[in-house]
């Protein structure tokens, strides 16, 4: 149990890897904060999480014996994360682990300059500025108590290129460089801002991912072709599961990783290691 | 792809018996889904001797797989049918018993067990020495052992000797239900290692109870029937009956339906009762109106007890007749108009109706006194279908549809203010639930047309437009609404019902609605017992999950499973549903012999039981999971077919949205040309050998759909289920099964060893390892071909041309 007393905030935890950290986290001993924007947003060409979704992730770490709060947040909002935030500290008093994991894969698919300014600004609002509105709010309360640790769920989009991905390579390229500056900016108040970089994630049944599939929408592949691609270019020919990379995140979250501040963790089979 | 290592037993070739079997693959890509799926089945074979195989793919590069000799041949099917299992891992349980005794005693008592918890399947147990079955006909001192090939899920590890210390038989257990029998220093003992994936742990007490039970009786009562021997105790029959009633029967809120209506008409007389798009009646309304009709029927000659047939459309006239009728002291009959002529012409003569009310009709209109009804009083008479005969008529009295209310009301808040749809044919007995359920707890009930309930487009319009809160549905019907945009909806409560229930199609619909504001009720029922009998809130997790569950008795009903010589099973073993208590018809109208057949004494409860010719189980914790119709189990080459199995793993399918299976023979009078065809309703446009190519890498080879055929939509039956009759013959199969002889000698004399050796039939271009193959058999047929002085075949030759065309050819090129 390494994660008994702390109270860990994952945005995204409807389901697919939210899910997936979220239960793992309820296992280490954590209590949760679990949102999720719960609606449709226009201009993502796919369902995003429901209520019902968060309220199933909900009920699977109450089962471990978490203490659980359910929040409905859309992270493009500040009124909303701020909302969520202020519940939590309500709630929980404190909060000590921020998972920033909520993103959207698409509206994807095509070169940079068939991109529109809306979709691009969706993109950036979303897996970007979404991380940063969520530390904004929760900074201030982790530097007064001179403890607290933030994971960002970045990719290896946010290390390398993707061909049709521009909006979300850059958003990622982006939580990674947000991940190294709030690192240095919070390292004196013992607060610590890491990345996990996960390369093709497989969609688990059972945490009703659906990610890979709609990457492989985007690109107009059928999904056990796009696999079988992302197979083939892995070192360690496998795809990710979602508890590979809840494992990193416990482990950033725990104080084993007391030393660890700015790094990309990357689980992807040594995928960006060429 | 990754290769093939995972779960195979490796080891370094240095610790290979010299003499173990070289097999070599024939090159092919380690990402062809064909090469991929023949290495895999022949690595999974059980192994009498080690062998090495080395594959090769096509890139140059190969792998050497040694496959050891496994010391016990242990089934690689699924587990136990019975098993319940969810957990995983080994799991163990150790109890002391009285004496060790001998291991044919415990084989037989081992066989005898398992033949009771599965009769359909031959009972096999395996042992460090072989798998043994036995004739289980005869008395118990005449059961022999006899050796098999056949896999086992069951095994006995039997220590003769005393051992000293603690005894550990297996680390690991060899079969998914491991028994081991031996003395150690605290006495007899009896272990059951099991894999709880396969086994729940209160299954494998309740067998290692039975077991024990068996064998003594294996001991001691050797004269006795085997079919006599017993698998529970009294003690235990008791409790297992009361597991199928898990609440006590509501106190009686009324006598009849009318008296219950009036009930609610009183305290609110002016809400809406029902609405039919043209047409709205008040409680009162609908009140008085249907008192001026009772009466005309009674002057137009209907007495007490008469039989009055309703062939009218979903409307507020049918609602006001069918009221008139139960005050008129008679009994309703409805005839939905959509059904053929004949159908409608052969209820009205098998009910003897008095009159039929159609919308031609002009009733007089004269004064003339109410009828005389009671709780015992038929309120309606429905036909159904059985699988054979014609339509009978079920009687269904006052009080059953009082006891549905009482049984319900509470627990789903049936309230005024609650909106109900009449989406289902008036003929069908899910509108009972659909008419009664809402007028007696003072709803409004807003009647589907015909032609809405055909178009989910409409059909939501209309949910929406009037804010209905109460859906009942057929999942058939259910998911076509899934189809269309369904957000904006105002339901609190889906019932389910007709259908079994996949509760996957179910997670796009929480999407929308979660469980905190839609409640959703999978209700298992029977028209014999008054429309619904267990009832399941179904969650997420439910839906997840696949379950099958359909819930506990509704308070007032109870549940038996039963074998066929109608003694109760154990819960896990699958067995006839039988359903007893206040739902329980009166029986088939005028039918004395068949409702002698189906309606028998509660052999534990004052009553009748209604036999439903369903399978099912119960749960450990009362709940009954619904396995189909009895006689909808398929067999196909021996093998027994779930279509339920079969239709989940296509739904799995994220191109599907809707499933459905069935079982043809070409030539009605072989069982052999029995073959599968699958249809598919695509949410994407996508190749449909795709889809059954992903089902045959899920389903074993026997269940896989000969054809997948891309349908529109499913075609429903009036009372909104698959109508099958209606599903089009598919598309040829792409390889067509030549199973007349081929007119070449050499090919026939290759058939008939080929299939000798494998114990199947064999087609002439039947691939060798599809049939259950491996290098043993290949071997086995080498020497089958010497013997008949034919030229052997090199194993790599039969390894590249898998099929009896292909041997023929490369024995007349050598």
């Amino acid at each position: 149990m390494r994660l008994t007393g702390k109270v860990v905030l994952v945005t995204g935890a409807a389901r697919g890897l939210g899910r997936a950290i979220a239960v793992r986290c309820a296992q280490e001993g954590a209590d949760l904060v679990l949102s999720d924007v719960c609606a449709d947003v226009g201009g993502v060409p796919y369902p995003l999480g429901s209520r019902s979704q968060l309220d199933h992730t909900a009920k699977l770490c109450r089962h471990e014996g978490s203490a659980v709060l359910v929040e409905e947040t859309d992270v493009r909002s500040g009124e909303s994360v701020r909302r969520m935030v202020a519940s939590a500290i309500d709630r929980f008093g404190q909060i000590d682990v921020v998972v920033n994991n909520a993103g959207i894969a698409a509206p994807s698919g095509r070169p940079v300059h068939g991109i529109t300014e809306d979709e691009w600004s969706l993109m950036i609002d979303v897996d970007l500025t979404g991380a940063w509105r969520v530390m904004r709010e929760v900074a201030e309360g982790m530097c007064e108590r001179r403890r607290g640790s933030i994971i960002n769920v970045a990719s290896t989009a946010g290390l390398v290129g993707y061909r049709h991905f521009a909006g979300y390579v850059a958003a990622k390229h982006g939580i990674v460089g947000l991940t190294k500056a709030a690192a240095l900016d919070y390292a004196p108040m013992k607060v610590r801002v890491n990345a996990v970089c996960p390369g093709s994630v497989r969609d688990v049944p059972e945490f009703e991912g659906a990610m890979l599939a709609e990457i492989a929408r985007a690109l107009e592949v059928p999904v056990h072709e796009h696999e079988k691609t992302f197979v083939e270019a892995q070192p360690m020919n496998a795809l990710i599961e979602p508890d590979d990379v809840a494992a990193a995140v416990v482990y950033l979250a725990s104080d084993d990783a007391k030393q660890v501040t700015g790094s990309m963790l990357t689980v992807d089979g040594g995928f960006s290691a060429r | 792809m990754p290769h093939l290592h995972d779960g195979l037993l490796l080891r370094s070739p240095a610790d290979v018996d010299p003499a173990g079997l070289w097999v070599e693959d024939v090159p092919a890509a380690s990402t062809s889904a064909a090469a991929e799926r023949r290495r895999a089945t022949e690595l999974s074979r059980p192994a009498l001797d080690s062998r090495r195989v080395l594959l090769r793919y096509d890139d140059g590069e190969t792998d050497l797989v040694v496959v050891t000799r496994r010391e016990i041949s242990v089934s690689t099917a699924a587990g136990p049918v019975w098993g319940l299992g969810d957990g995983s891992g080994p799991t163990s349980r150790l109890d002391a018993i009285d004496e060790t005794g001998d291991e044919t005693g415990w084989l037989v008592a081992l066989l005898v067990t398992l033949q009771r918890y599965d009769p359909e399947s031959a009972p096999v147990v395996g042992t460090p020495r072989g798998a043994f079955s036995a004739d289980l006909t005869g008395p118990v001192r005449a059961v022999r052992l006899v050796p098999t090939d056949q896999p086992a899920a069951v095994g006995l590890l039997f220590c003769e000797n005393r051992v000293e210390g603690e005894y550990l038989p297996c680390l690991a257990p060899p079969f998914p239900l491991t028994v081991s029998v031996y003395h150690d220093d605290r006495g007899p003992r009896l272990r059951l290692d099991h894999s709880a994936a396969l086994v729940a742990p209160e299954i494998a007490e309740q067998f290692a109870r039975h077991l024990r039970l068996v064998h003594r009786q294996v001991l001691r009562r050797r004269d006795a029937e085997v079919a006599d021997v017993l698998l529970m105790d009294d003690n235990e029959v008791l409790r297992v009956a009361e597991l199928g009633r898990p609440a006590p029967p509501p106190i009686p809120t009324a006598s009849t339906i009318h008296a219950a209506f009036q009930r609610v008409a009183l305290s609110t007389p002016d809400s809406i009762a029902v609405t039919d798009g043209t047409d709205q009646l008040s409680y009162r309304a609908l009140d008085e109106r249907s008192d001026v009709v009772a009466r005309s029927l009674r002057a137009h000659g209907v007495r007490d007890g008469d039989r009055v047939g309703v062939c009218l459309d979903r409307s507020t006239s049918f609602v006001v007749t069918a009221l008139a009728i139960l005050k008129a002291g008679a009994t309703y009959v409805p005839m939905d108009p959509a059904h053929p002529a004949d159908r409608r012409n052969y209820t009205a003569e098998d009910a003897g109706l008095t009159l039929v009310v159609t919308p031609e009709i002009v009733l007089p209109q004269e004064e003339s006194v109410l009828g005389d009804a009671d709780g015992d009083t038929a309120a309606y008479i429905i036909y159904t279908s059985g699988s054979t005969g014609r339509p009978k008529g079920v009687v269904v009295p006052h009080r059953n549809v009082i006891a549905l209310l009482d049984a319900t009301r509470d627990e789903y808040e049936l309230r005024p203010g609650d909106v109900w749809t009449w989406f289902h044919s008036s003929a069908f007995d899910f509108s009972v639930w659909e008419i009664w359920g809402c007028l007696l707890t003072g709803g409004r009930l807003v009647v589907v047309p015909h032609a809405v309930s055909r178009e989910p487009d409409a059909f939501r319009d209309l949910l929406k437009s009037e804010r209905v809160t109460v859906l009942s549905q057929t999942p058939s019907a259910f998911a076509q609404l899934l189809s269309v945009d369904h957000a904006d909806l105002a339901v609190r409560l889906v019932v389910f019902g007709g259908e079994p229930l996949d509760a996957r199609i179910l997670l796009r619909w929480f999407d929308r609605h979660p469980e905190t504001r839609c409640r959703v009720v999978n209700m298992f029922g029977i028209t014999e017992t008054t429309v619904h009998v267990t009832a399941q809130t179904v969650t997420r997790a439910d839906a997840l999950a696949g379950s099958r569950s359909v819930g506990p008795a509704l308070p007032g009903w109870h549940l038996y499973v039963l074998d066929a010589s109608g003694r109760l099973v154990p819960p896990g073993v699958a067995g006839e549903i039988c359903v007893g208590g206040a739902g329980v018809a009166a029986g088939y109208f005028r039918r004395e012999e068949l409702t002698a057949q189906r309606f028998l004494p509660d052999p534990f409860r004052p009553g009748v039981l209604y036999r439903s010719g369903d399978l099912g189980r119960l749960r450990p914790d009362g709940r009954l999971d619904h396995l189909g119709r009895i006689d909808n189990q398929v067999k196909i080459r021996g093998f027994r077919i779930e279509l339920d199995e079969i239709r989940s793993v296509l739904l799995e399918d994220p191109r599907v949205s809707a499933a459905t299976v069935v079982v043809r023979r070409d030539d009605p009078g072989d069982a052999a040309s029995a073959r599968i065809d699958g249809y598919v309703v695509l949410i994407e446009p996508a190749d449909t050998r795709e889809i059954r190519e992903r089902a045959a890498r899920i389903l074993p080879d026997h269940m896989v759909p000969s054809t997948i055929t891309a349908l529109s939509e499913l075609p429903l039956t009036v009372n909104g289920k698959i109508d099958q009759e209606r599903l089009p013959h598919p598309a040829p199969a792409p390889s067509v099964v030549d199973s007349t002889p081929t007119g070449d000698e050499l090919a026939d004399q290759l058939r008939t060893i080929w299939s000798t050796v494998l114990g199947v039939p064999v087609e002439i271009d039947d691939d060798f390892f599809e049939l259950g193959g491996n290098s043993l058999y290949a071997v086995r047929i080498g020497a089958a071909m010497r013997a008949e002085g034919l030229p052997t075949v090199r194993l790599r030759e039969l390894y590249r041309h898998p099929t009896v065309r292909g041997v023929a050819s490369a024995v007349r090129g050598s």
